[in-house]
């Protein structure tokens, strides 16, 4: 207990007329940028519903540029007006023990959060926020999204106690139910010695940016306009005295040519889309470290907006060791430590998953990821464990049972209309969804030892994960006639962060799967989190 | 069965384990694929006697491609409800479900079974979910959330309602369990 009364006398001195005050209180007028800046981000976000009317009136305002002027002078008014009165409506309280959070300007919130039922605390700093000093304090508690509070605006320091006071509440609430000295004095030794287990360097940054493929998100989101921009990327060429059309044109140039200028133009883009997405990494994992204090992991990262993400180890549920073709040639694994994700949540946030339920160490070394998967789960065999691989039914199925009698329908069918020259370019594609059923099928894996169990997929990329067998919430275990015929069945794995499927195994081995689950997780008494 | 466990470890599974596949598994009630498969084929029947009314009525004109394009989409409709209607007479009567003392098990369908299994310490509340034809019948449905998210809640329907209430208070009863409510 020697770790929380260390840290007490220290917050009592400094901020101790906010404990005892026991007022109400506004946050630093600092805090109206940020909630016009989530304003913005909420128009943003509602992009889908806006965008019609928006391109409805595109050409009325086109037309009559004035309409404009009150249209953004409407919506700024309102975007000012909404930051004031949420600024005004926001209010906190701190207690000894808890926190109580009033906001809302139409429909008012109020939390009370006991500082023992937090189970993460985030820090995090957007750049506005970093010249004055200030940071949101973001309170998790373990059930649903609904018990998360924010507190927008403090000043660093002040947030990193309230922080460590809480985190120190909670210490307090496990240790009283350890009874044993020895155990109490190495918990207390040990703490507030923050251990940094990894760092990221800006190379490392530029292979994640080349190897993670959110350059296809960004293309995605662009897909709308691209004739616009091709139109536009035309026209500025031909003010350079370069024409497209005329380029392309068959019959000016010879096919070598027009392959040499598609080749380059194609990497062209690719280097600009690889550029952004580098710039991407970096804005995200700009200074990255991963320490660890006592229990807690914590990850600290961003070059705008850092981020500040803790998780204690019990709140884990599975270690995702990722690695795509190019990090497979790069040797490069992208980790992935995930907690509760609370389904709920993405979905109230647009289906968009936090970033910040997980703790993400992004292209690491195939040792550091050993490494980091020994320290958090120390006697995890994911390095030299075999994997038993599914039945080769999957692969049959899927070729033989949908794609074959597609691919030969579509074949007899171009045969008919005398259209050959679609045969090739078809087969192909054949070949191609071939492999990679057949790739799917070849890594698609289990395996499982005392403790923890391991599942191993992917395409040309491997990827594994490992979680304790305890940690699982739901077993399913599913069987077609056919697959009963031939003794096989396909078993998932619910867990508090997603299932985890395995199709196509042997019938005895998935039920033993699942009664090997299932009695550890009602025997072992241990919690999820 | 020795092979299998040599392949992984010995000392992994142990075949004193309780099996999943040996659980007695226990039928639901019977007025619920009734009152079901009663539901769908009312709902189907008075789904294509509007569509026929509507295709025969006298007062309105019908465009003729429009007309077509319209027939072509209703009677798939009609099909799809058709079978479903079929479906679930088949595969209504085969859902089973049953209480360990450490778990409940569910098992459903037809082509595909599928048989989940929800440990009870990992429960984190309990619902009775009964709409107003099920209570007119005097049925309800236990509910059982976990941690696995909303996709995954674990659901029993067509129990009895004095069953189902038994059944919660088992499990709130029961000492591994975390719920609060």
């Amino acid at each position: 207990m020697a770790n929380t009364t260390e840290v007490d006398p220290e917050v009592s001195n400094n901020t101790g007329e906010e404990y005892e005050t026991n007022q109400w209180q506004r946050l630093s007028p600092i805090a109206i940028i940020y909630f016009g800046a989530s304003f913005i981000q909420g128009i943003i976000g509602q992009f889908v519903y806006i965008a019609p009317p928006i391109l409805l009136g595109y050409n009325s305002i086109k037309d009559n540029p004035w309409i404009g002027l009150p249209i953004a002078i409407g919506i700024l008014a309102l975007l000012i007006t909404s930051a004031v009165l949420n600024f005004y409506f926001f209010q906190y309280r701190l207690s000894k023990s808890s926190i109580e959070i009033r906001s809302g300007v139409l429909s008012k919130k109020h939390v009370n959060l006991p500082f023992s039922r937090i189970q993460n605390v985030k820090i995090e700093q957007p750049i506005y926020y970093r010249a004055m000093g200030f940071a949101c304090l973001t309170l998790d508690t373990a059930g649903s999204s609904k018990q998360e509070a924010k507190v927008v605006a403090l000043k660093l320091d002040f947030a990193e106690k309230l922080k460590q006071e809480i985190m120190g509440q909670h210490n307090e609430a496990i240790l009283q139910s350890v009874d044993s000295d020895e155990e109490k004095s190495a918990v207390s030794l040990s703490s507030n010695q923050e251990e940094v287990i990894n760092t990221r360097s800006i190379k490392d940054l530029v292979i994640h940016g080349v190897t993670s493929n959110r350059i296809w998100i960004f293309l995605g989101v662009l897909a709308p306009f691209y004739e616009k921009l091709s139109k536009y990327a035309g026209e500025f060429l031909l003010t350079f005295g370069i024409d497209i059309a005329q380029i392309f044109d068959p019959s000016t140039h010879s096919m070598w040519q027009l392959g040499l200028y598609a080749f380059s133009i194609t990497m062209m883009i690719m280097l600009m889309m690889t550029l952004f997405s580098i710039f991407g990494a970096i804005m995200t994992f700009y200074g990255f470290t991963l320490s660890k204090i006592e229990d807690r992991y914590i990850r600290r990262s961003g070059l705008f907006t850092k981020h500040e993400v803790s998780m204690r180890l019990s709140r884990l549920q599975k270690i995702a060791h990722k690695r795509d073709w190019l990090d497979m040639l790069l040797n490069r694994v992208n980790l992935r430590f995930e907690q509760s994700s609370s389904q709920m949540n993405g979905m109230e946030n647009g289906g968009i998953s936090n970033l910040t339920d997980k703790i993400i160490v992004p292209s690491v070394t195939t040792n550091e990821a050993l490494d980091l998967i020994c320290d958090v789960y120390p006697e995890n065999a994911l390095a030299n464990i075999s994997f038993i691989t599914i039945s080769k039914r999957f692969f049959i199925r899927y070729i033989g049972f949908l794609c074959m009698p597609l691919y030969l329908a579509i074949f007899t069918f171009l045969i008919i209309i005398e259209n050959y020259a679609l045969i090739l370019p078809i087969t192909g594609v054949f070949a191609f969804i071939c492999l990679l059923i057949f790739m799917r099928w070849k890594r698609w894996g289990y395996a499982i030892d005392n403790k923890y169990l391991y599942i191993r997929k992917g395409i040309f990329g491997v990827d594994h994960f490992v979680f304790p067998i305890y940690k699982v919430q739901q077993t399913v275990l599913k069987q077609s006639k056919f697959m009963k015929r031939r003794k096989l069945c396909s078993v998932s794995f619910v867990l508090a962060s997603g299932a985890m499927n395995v199709p196509f195994i042997k019938e005895s081995q998935g039920i033993e799967l699942i009664n090997r689950s299932l009695f550890e997780v009602e025997t072992s008494g241990k919690s999820w989190m | 069965m020795t092979d299998i466990v040599s392949e992984i470890n010995p000392q992994v599974f142990d075949s004193n384990l309780p099996d999943i596949h040996k659980i007695e598994m226990l039928p639901l009630e019977p007025k619920y694929a009734a009152t079901n498969f009663k539901l769908g084929a009312g709902f189907t029947t008075i789904f294509v006697l509007i569509l026929v009314f509507l295709r025969l009525q006298p007062w309105l004109e019908w465009d003729e491609t429009l007309l077509t394009v319209l027939t072509v989409v209703v009677s798939v409709l009609i099909a799809i409800c058709l079978l479903f209607t079929i479906y679930k007479k088949l595969a209504d009567p085969l859902k089973t479900y049953a209480l360990r003392e450490f778990d409940l098990s569910f098992q459903s369908g037809l082509f595909f079974r599928k048989k989940v299994t929800q440990p009870i310490t990992r429960i984190q509340h309990i619902e009775l979910k009964r709409g107003p034809i099920e209570r007119k019948i005097g049925l309800a449905t236990l509910q059982v959330f976990s941690a696995g998210g909303a996709l995954h809640t674990f659901e029993i329907p067509g129990l009895e309602l004095s069953k189902a209430q038994k059944i919660r208070q088992f499990i709130l009863q029961h000492k591994d369990s975390v719920t609060h409510g």
